[in-house]
């Protein structure tokens, strides 16, 4: 089998918008339940845990009309949170028994209000992450708040969750981290063998399946990889930034493969690749999971820098894939991507990295004007 | 017989209305505002006199509304257009309980009760999309006049998606739709329901309740009415008046202030 | 039907207390520059739940880079700061607060060569302001400064904090303590906290007589704009000797008027509450458009982001830490929920008797306007509010419009006239 077929397959999952894959879940598991978790981030293994499936929410895309959530949010508001809020009275949410808000900016926390309101069936929860990176107390704190969102979990599931199930959930989501900590190196040394578009396919419709059919699917297409065919081509290789909660159309990245760029690193899906390596097994749980939210995650613009800042973060990332430029990826009125963007062009400028700004909305669907300016970004740097 | 006169003063045109105690209407008259707006004001009033075949002090008082409402400087008051477009559409419909205004720079969606009094109103004015002025620009584009993009539209059978409803881009969109060699009432079918999906949100935010009437300059755009018709799954009242309404109601309160201050005359003389 | 009278467009809103307050902040902003010059320590602090108490502890002259934003616009100067910023980068989408104040730092308004002096340390007190955080930060990396990061959890279960939560930011309070003694080389004195705080809650009880007057017909004061110039003496100079007396005279002097029945307009027709910031580079204007209907604030908002005192919270001198915990935890608007607001605003509106409420939905802030339309909803649809919404922006003056401001406010009194008239009939 090739992977192609997989990714198809995968494709179909993610761009079914009435959650094909969810709805299948739960007629094979009777009276359970599902999870819906905003793009960045969630613990999901507390959600997989208490046996309930954790869902990837990402918006409505270029699927969905806003005909309701117009009247509620503003014009200068991301698209993902009136998407979603309409996916919510379009009734496209029903098959969710919950979701999961966290402190993403101040847009996503008012949505979690108007959620509950709007939809008080939903049991609505907002994590409120650390921001204090540094204090001897954060890790204690973050422990307790994944203490608190175990037990709205417990709450919601109508189950109380053991902490072997937890630890065992935790080795799963590790084994998939692994895999994806492979697959990024793979795009990066041989970015050929397999394409962002194809990565981000498989990463995202795994968010609409349980994680064990997740980790299989992984699996297979590591073993294919070799098989495959290619020849590195002359390609500029970029990074991509901003792009952590309202996702880019699928076609949007294939206009900046096809422009003549390999993407050899990013933030996309950031919410669900939120740890640099494997959550420690042998500690407690939920411990562990706090002490990597302090020690061993990725830095975000959700969140306030730790020991190391944010624009030295991505000054390393881009020598650490050996990229050339950084393209910046933000969702139009992302307040958190465009208020970072000041600092990072400058550590860019100091660090003589070239860079392209390139603002999109979910709801893209025409990409003309895009495709021009990276075409045009590409020649600048081959041409140099 | 007593008369009141209503002046409406827009940002592109100037509209005015003569209505007597029988509550018919005896004059009207509509102008270009152009750039001297007490003038247009004062013409569009003189002409609307003409039209009713009265002179001036015939009309016992005069509303002016619109955005140069403070221009019409031989008025007695002056009402806001949300208020008197509510009251014109009650006039025309008396079932009105939900105005929908598409005019030259503004949309406004208008909740009110049996008296035609407005209990609720939100309005689209910081952006020209939905207004006279997107679809001019649309028109433009397209090399057609505003008059004939609504019954073009009406053969439309598969619209095009509009990404945005931004009239800074409405251009571009549409020129690459023409690049794609897209039908024209498929394009034009396109703007008329992002428009109308548009503008049914705004008309969300104070509640769509029977009867539906929509007014303003766009009301006269066929492509417009059943593009909101068939967003909403509603009839619409549409009324030929209906780029008059918010002179006619101005000029309803005129007159119901004007009976008034003849009644308080009489009595003062009784007296 | 009733229309709006005619306001001179310069007409003064003054009164003795606004007097007095703007005496007060002038001669702090007079330490301010002098600071900048004698390098001082100084204390960079957000408005919202702030601990601005810890700061005097240690005679930190404490400065607010929001009320810097917020000088800028009232004297028509932002418009080229936030130029300036948007050069560098910033967003037409971000914050024009932040924009305005780095625009000013960018400029030379901090040091000694400005009137702002550099911070010794940023305290980013987050207290569900999620725009605090950048702009802390990008003041931290252009002035070199050390940035404390005071993170308050959200108040997101219930109407009251954990243990766990409380337990986290007192001992956040001892970090912060620790850094202070640090920077300034001043040993922590716990009697002069209690000293502070015992000052700061004698402020806070003025605020709140205060703003109880204004449930009299009529209101002494504007709960709105008035409550807006108050707001330097409670969120400022809370814990100074200075702000509680100031207080101790607004109260006296407040009740004096509604013993005379006077309020700030010749006649009280409206009575409103008021929601989100003012658009400050039109104060003066938008004021006159609600004084042309006669329309009074009788509560407002946004001059609860400092803090919520109108419900019974004081600082404790006997529980230091933890009352301030606890103020930064709960006790004011910004770290709690959209809809926790909405009940705030409904309190408002049951008991302090309001025709109408007003949302004035800011661009700038997303913390506050983003949603709005579900408040409107809420009170229009829900509870039977007549509710207006009006949009511009707090700061940046490119997104005022005065006609149609106008247009809006005088439709929707002309109609709440309206209705009222015919309710009589």
């Amino acid at each position: 089998m090739a992977i192609t077929p997989i990714i198809d397959r995968c494709r179909a999952r993610l761009e079914d918008v009435q959650f094909g894959s969810v709805r299948e879940w739960k007629a094979r598991h009777p009276g359970g339940k599902a999870v819906g978790c905003f793009p960045v981030y969630t613990p999901v293994e507390i959600i997989h845990a208490t046996g309930m499936l954790p869902v990837g929410l990402f918006g409505g895309g270029n699927t969905i009309e806003l005909a309701n959530a117009d009247a509620r949010f503003q014009s200068f508001v991301c698209s993902i949170a009136k998407s979603t809020l309409e996916m919510g009275f379009q009734n496209r949410l029903k098959l969710l028994d919950g979701v999961v808000f966290s402190s993403i900016c101040d847009v996503a926390r008012n949505l979690s209000s108007v959620m509950a309101r709007n939809f008080p069936e939903l049991h609505v929860d907002y994590i409120h992450h650390a921001q204090n990176m540094t204090s001897p107390s954060a890790v204690d704190y973050m422990e307790s708040e994944f203490g608190r969102v175990q037990r709205s979990m417990e709450k919601l599931a109508g189950q109380p969750v053991s902490q072997e199930t937890l630890a065992a959930s935790l080795k799963m989501y590790n084994r998939i981290r692994e895999i994806l900590r492979h697959l990024y190196r793979v795009r990066r040394d041989s970015p050929h063998m397999i394409s962002t578009v194809e990565l981000y396919i498989l990463i995202r419709s795994g968010t609409l399946v349980p994680p064990e059919e997740h980790l299989q699917e992984l699996q297979q297409v590591l073993e294919l990889l070799p098989a495959r065919q290619g020849r590195p081509k002359d390609r500029v290789r970029v990074v991509i930034e901003s792009a952590f909660c309202e996702q880019p159309p699928l076609e949007l990245l294939q206009v900046v493969e096809e422009a003549g760029c390999y993407i050899v690193d990013d933030d996309l899906l950031t919410g669900w690749r939120w740890y640099i390596e494997d959550v420690p097994e042998e500690m407690p749980p939920l411990r562990a999971l706090a002490e990597s939210y302090i020690k061993r995650s990725v830095y975000s613009s959700v969140r306030h820098d730790g020991p190391r800042s944010r624009t030295a973060g991505l000054v390393e990332k881009v020598r650490r894939a050996d990229g050339q430029a950084v393209i910046f990826m933000p969702a139009k009125f992302c307040e958190p991507a465009l208020f970072d963007y000041p600092l990072f062009r400058l550590a860019l400028e100091k660090a003589n990295i070239p860079h392209l700004v390139i603002e999109f909305e979910e709801k893209m669907w025409t990409f003309e004007r895009t495709r021009n300016e990276l075409e045009t970004f590409v020649e600048s740097m081959l041409f140099d | 017989m007593i008369f009141g006169g209503g002046v409406d003063v827009g940002s592109t045109q100037t509209k005015a209305i003569i209505l007597s105690d029988r509550r018919e209407i005896v004059g009207r008259a509509l102008i270009g505002t152009g750039a001297n707006v007490i003038k247009a004001a004062e013409n569009t009033f003189v002409k609307a006199l003409e039209d009713a075949r009265l002179s001036r002090e015939a009309v016992g008082y005069v509303v002016g509304t619109g955005y140069g409402r403070y221009k019409v400087t031989f008025g007695d008051a002056q009402i806001t257009e949300i208020t008197c477009h509510a009251k014109g559409a009650q006039f025309l419909f008396p079932g009105t309980r939900t105005v929908i205004d598409m005019g030259g720079q503004d949309t406004k969606a208008i909740k009110i009760g049996s008296a035609g009094e407005v209990l609720d109103f939100c309005m689209n004015d910081k952006c020209a999309a939905g207004t006279g002025r997107f679809m001019q620009a649309a028109a433009e584009c397209m090399g057609l006049s505003l008059d004939e993009i609504g019954p073009i539209s009406l053969k439309g059978q598969t619209p095009v998606r509009l990404t945005s409803v931004c009239t800074v881009f409405v251009e571009s969109d549409i020129l690459s739709y023409v690049a794609q060699k897209k039908r024209p009432e498929d394009i034009l079918a396109g703007v008329h329901k992002a428009i109308a999906t548009r503008t049914i949100s705004l008309v969300r935010r104070v509640g769509i309740e029977d009867e539906i009437t929509f007014t303003g300059g766009v009301a006269r755009n066929v492509g417009m009415v059943e593009a909101l018709q068939s967003t909403l799954g509603r009839k619409l009242n549409v009324s030929p008046e209906a780029h008059f309404n918010g002179a006619l109601g101005a000029a309803f309160f005129a007159l119901e202030r004007a009976e008034r201050l003849a009644a308080g005359q009489a009595a003062a003389s009784l007296a | 039907m009733a229309t709006a009278i005619k306001v001179d467009k310069d007409r003064k809103y003054q009164s003795e207390v606004n007097d007095y307050s703007k005496r007060i902040l002038t001669e702090y902003f007079d330490q301010l520059a002098r600071a900048a010059k004698t390098r001082e320590p100084t204390g960079f602090l957000m408005i919202s739940g702030n601990c601005v108490e810890i700061l005097r502890t240690f005679g930190m002259h404490p400065v607010f880079p929001e009320v810097n934003a917020l000088q800028l616009a009232i004297r028509k100067q932002s418009l080229p700061m936030i130029l300036k910023a948007e050069q560098m980068g910033y967003s037409s989408d971000n914050c024009a607060y932040v924009k305005a104040d780095i625009g000013m730092l960018m400029s030379g308004g901090y040091g000694p060569e400005g009137t702002i002096p550099y911070p010794s340390l940023v305290v980013c007190n987050y207290v569900g302001c999620n725009v605090y955080v950048k702009w802390f930060e990008h003041i931290a990396q252009f002035c070199g400064a050390p940035l404390f990061m005071l993170d308050i959890p959200f108040l997101r279960e219930g109407d009251q904090p954990s243990q766990d939560d409380i337990t986290y930011v007192v001992r956040q309070l001892q970090e912060l303590i620790d850094t202070c003694s640090r920077i300034t080389g001043r040993p922590f004195d716990i009697d002069r906290l209690r000293e502070v705080l015992a000052f700061s809650a004698r402020a806070e009880e003025g605020w709140s007589g205060a703003k109880a007057l204004c449930k009299r017909k009529p209101a002494p004061f504007d709960a709105y704009f008035d409550s807006i110039n108050m707001m330097g003496p409670i969120n400022v100079l809370r814990g100074t000797r200075e702000a509680a007396e100031f207080f101790d005279f607004a109260v006296e002097a407040f009740e004096a008027l509604a013993a005379q029945r006077k309020g700030p307009l010749a006649e009280e027709r409206f009575r409103t509450i008021v929601e989100g910031p003012p658009p400050y580079p039109y104060y003066r204007n938008f004021r006159n458009l609600f004084a042309a209907w006669g329309a009074v604030a009788v509560n407002s908002t946004y001059s609860t982001v400092g803090g919520l005192w109108e419900f019974g919270f004081r600082h404790d001198p006997r529980r230091p830490l933890e009352s301030i915990a606890e103020q930064m935890l709960v006790e004011n608007l910004t770290n709690r929920s959209l809809t926790a607001r909405y009940q705030q605003i409904r309190r408002y509106v049951e008991e302090w008797e309001a025709d109408a409420l007003v949302i004035h939905s800011i661009k700038s802030c997303r913390l506050f306007s983003a949603g709005q339309g579900d408040m409107r909803e809420y009170f229009t649809r829900e509870l039977g509010v007549s509710t207006l919404l009006v949009e511009s922006d707090l700061e940046d003056p490119r997104y005022y419009s005065e006609a149609q401001m106008k247009n809006r406010i005088d439709a929707f009194f002309e109609a709440l006239d309206h209705r009222k008239f015919l309710q009589k009939a």
